[in-house]
């Protein structure tokens, strides 16, 4: 088994690898609104699901792709990916901010406590899966392949395909766009205020309100921006996938320390990795059973997650 | 999945008042009104099956009620299972005490059949399922009996020739199979894989997986299989996720036979992959496609259905033209009815014969094999 493992370690390792980087971009949407709101916006997992739609939107009704169709080449290929990653962030983006508006917004206001936008967040997880699975029938949809899978080269054994490396690419410069929006930018600096005194920050004038939508803004373009690689990665969606990358994507936000962005990357590689290590030891059906064990032995040593909590402690 | 289970509630009670409204047609005076029901998961994960069954069984009625206008006007209540046996034990106490219902297309899953029948042997309701093909059902050698009879029928052959019919397909032509088998964790997958088993001759085995339905990166399968050096790969499972699982595995570079069961034969199968990756796949069912009989009935149900066939809908359309013609004949009882099934004989549509055997299977059910070429599934003939 252990010899059978060293020899595909490289193969599972770049595959958890993207897989990880798609977890980290879920997970900022979770976090990045935890760390302002202290809400868990269980909404994200859909506002996930639809920049999923939104991508194979791009390939096969503006570009028109079908299964039969050859895969693009050079900079029209360029162009496709391109449209596609924009499209699915911008449609999660308002999408979360239209969310945050309708379901949670007057329920600040009046104080309501965290329960309410507990369930007011269900219920609107629930009202946009629901949509989509009336609006494709309850079937699963696929994205015509407009990249071919090549590799790109070789790693001892292993061949680098090149989806997982635009992803893990196109990731880190998602992160680090973000990072820098976060402790660079007049507005990342209010976010940061919000998230440590939400009171104090409004005696200084900050319009709360605005960081909320920009925050909500920020997680929903990450969360879309997920959409794009995952179908990239496997081509296809259903109206239900949120439910389970969700959960995956808030273990991981949990897991590295929610309302933390850092705790959201190296958590959502640590769980990228050590899904697809676990699936190849102990089958598959051991995946999410592993998963929560490591989880909760981490939790019994660092209860605050491998980084703690706060946006605020992303200050470098 | 609590959440689920609720907004199914709600959807499947607004589905079944929305129905019984749609499908009466106007009422007439001399028209006698029969009442048949559909059980099979309407909504939740596997909703598509049911949804495609559902067609075929309001595509059949929709002809005859057209056909018998003025004579009968035949009703369809929706009872919706998920697909669950838990979901299953409690919709069935309300179809088996509702006399008006004389007969069930259904169940279509084996596991909610189970748990429905003791009510429907209670009441003694008539059922022809298009697809539990689970063996213990009907099979008298089962401990207790077969449990199905008197009132359990169904239209396609069973997982136990489904099994080594697939193996037999998949590994056609290839001079030294390895072969390297993945269920779903379902009934059916682990099933099929069971009875597969003592047909898979010695030293041509790679090994097998066992992988969940809800499964999206296959990856650690993947590297299994390639540690086995398998070339042959079957999947025993649902074409949600053979379509992802196949495609991941070409992707790997992958270059053996892939092959699957009746689970994976859909017309939307194709749909979910390129079909460069899908070309040659290899895939077995009692079933027939619609547009394989005709062009001209798929046609037809598109037209009426508003939305393609799919996969055993010809056997939910055979099913229901079973209640019907004993419809015709005037029965209007739950008792007369089980009579005028256990003697039915007629052709299916792809011109077999149906005729329910003491347990209530069809004998001498073929196995069909099936191919896919240039991004379409063509029919390859009976395995043998």
């Amino acid at each position: 088994m252990i010899g059978n493992f060293l020899d595909q370690f490289w193969s599972l390792t770049f595959g958890g690898l993207s897989l990880g980087f798609i977890y980290i971009l879920i997970a900022l949407g979770y976090t990045m609104v935890y760390g302002v709101l202290r809400m868990i916006n269980f909404a994200n997992s859909e506002i996930f699901m639809v920049g999923t739609f939104a991508t194979i939107i791009v390939v096969r009704d503006v570009f028109k792709f079908t299964q039969a169709s050859e895969p693009a080449t050079g900079f029209r290929l360029v162009l496709i990916l391109a449209t596609a990653l924009i499209f699915s962030m911008l449609v999660s983006g308002v999408l979360s901010m239209l969310v945050e508006i309708v379901a949670y917004r007057r329920l600040r206001r009046m104080n309501s406590g965290v329960l309410a936008p507990l369930i007011s967040a269900i219920g609107v997880s629930m009202v946009l899966a629901e949509s989509v699975r009336i609006l494709t029938d309850s079937r699963p949809v696929a994205s015509p392949r407009a990249m071919e899978k090549k590799f790109i080269g070789q790693f001892f054994d292993a061949g680098i395909r090149i989806d997982n490396t635009i992803i893990v690419i196109s990731a880190l410069i998602l992160f680090a766009a973000l990072m820098t929006f976060v402790n660079r930018t007049r507005m990342g600096k209010a976010i940061r205020a919000v998230s440590m005194n939400p009171n104090a920050a409004r005696l200084m004038g900050i319009n709360i309100d605005g960081v909320v939508s920009a925050t909500f803004l920020v997680g929903g373009l990450m969360t879309g921006a997920a959409g794009f690689f995952y179908v990239l990665k496997y081509e296809n969606t259903a109206s239900n996938i949120g439910f389970e990358l969700g959960i995956a994507a808030f273990t991981a936000a949990i897991l590295g320390g929610i309302g933390n962005i850092k705790g959201a990357f190296y958590g959502g590689l640590a769980l990228g990795l050590l899904e697809t290590y676990a699936s190849f030891f102990l089958g598959t059906q051991w995946k999410a059973v592993t998963v929560f064990v490591v989880l909760v032995l981490i939790l019994y040593t660092r209860p605050n997650g491998l980084f703690g909590e706060a946006l605020t402690q992303t200050r470098a | 999945m609590k959440k689920r289970g609720l907004i199914s509630v709600a959807a499947a009670a607004a589905l079944a008042a929305a129905s019984l409204v749609a499908i009466a047609p106007a009422s007439n005076a001399a028209a006698k009104t029969i009442t048949l029901a559909f059980q099979g998961p309407l909504t939740g994960e596997e909703a598509s099956v049911g949804q495609d069954e559902l067609a075929g069984m309001l595509y059949a009625v929709k002809l005859f009620n057209a056909k018998n206008k003025g004579k009968y006007v035949v009703k369809v209540v929706q009872a919706d299972d998920q697909g669950d046996p838990a979901q299953s034990a409690k919709v069935a106490p309300g179809i088996a005490s509702n006399k008006k219902i004389i007969g069930l297309v259904g169940a279509a899953y084996s596991g909610a059949t189970i748990a429905a029948l003791p009510y429907y042997k209670q009441t003694l309701l008539p059922m022809i399922s298009p697809s539990a093909t689970r063996v213990s059902i009907t099979n008298p050698a089962a401990e207790g009996g077969a449990m199905g009879v008197p009132v359990f029928h169904r239209v396609p052959p069973t997982d136990k020739v489904q099994g080594p019919s697939l193996f037999k397909l998949a590994t056609k032509g290839v001079s030294s199979p390895k072969v390297f088998v993945v269920d779903d964790q379902s009934a059916y997958g682990v099933g099929l894989v069971d009875y597969m088993k003592p047909s898979i001759p010695a030293g041509q085995s790679a090994g097998f997986d066992s992988v969940s339905d809800k499964t999206t990166d296959w990856s650690a399968t993947i590297s299994k299989i390639k540690t086995a050096a398998a070339n042959v790969v079957i999947y025993t499972g649902y074409f949600p996720q053979a379509a992802p699982f196949f495609k991941q595995l070409r992707d790997s570079g992958y270059t053996g036979i892939l092959a699957g069961g009746d689970g994976v034969l859909s017309p939307s199968f194709v749909t979910l992959a390129p079909a460069s990756v899908l070309e040659g796949v290899r895939l077995t069912a009692g079933t027939v496609p619609l547009a394989e009989i005709s062009a001209k009935l798929e046609a037809d149900f598109k037209k009426q259905m508003g939305k393609a066939s799919g996969v055993y809908a010809a056997e939910s359309i055979d099913a229901t033209n079973v209640f019907l013609s004993c419809v015709a004949k005037g029965v209007s009882t739950r008792e007369a009815m089980l009579k005028c099934v256990k003697a039915y004989s007629g052709k299916s549509l792809t011109g077999s014969t149906i005729k329910f055997d003491a347990y209530g299977d069809v004998a001498g059910g073929v196995m069909n094999g099936f191919e896919v070429k240039g991004g379409v599934i063509k029919f390859t003939g009976p395995v043998k």
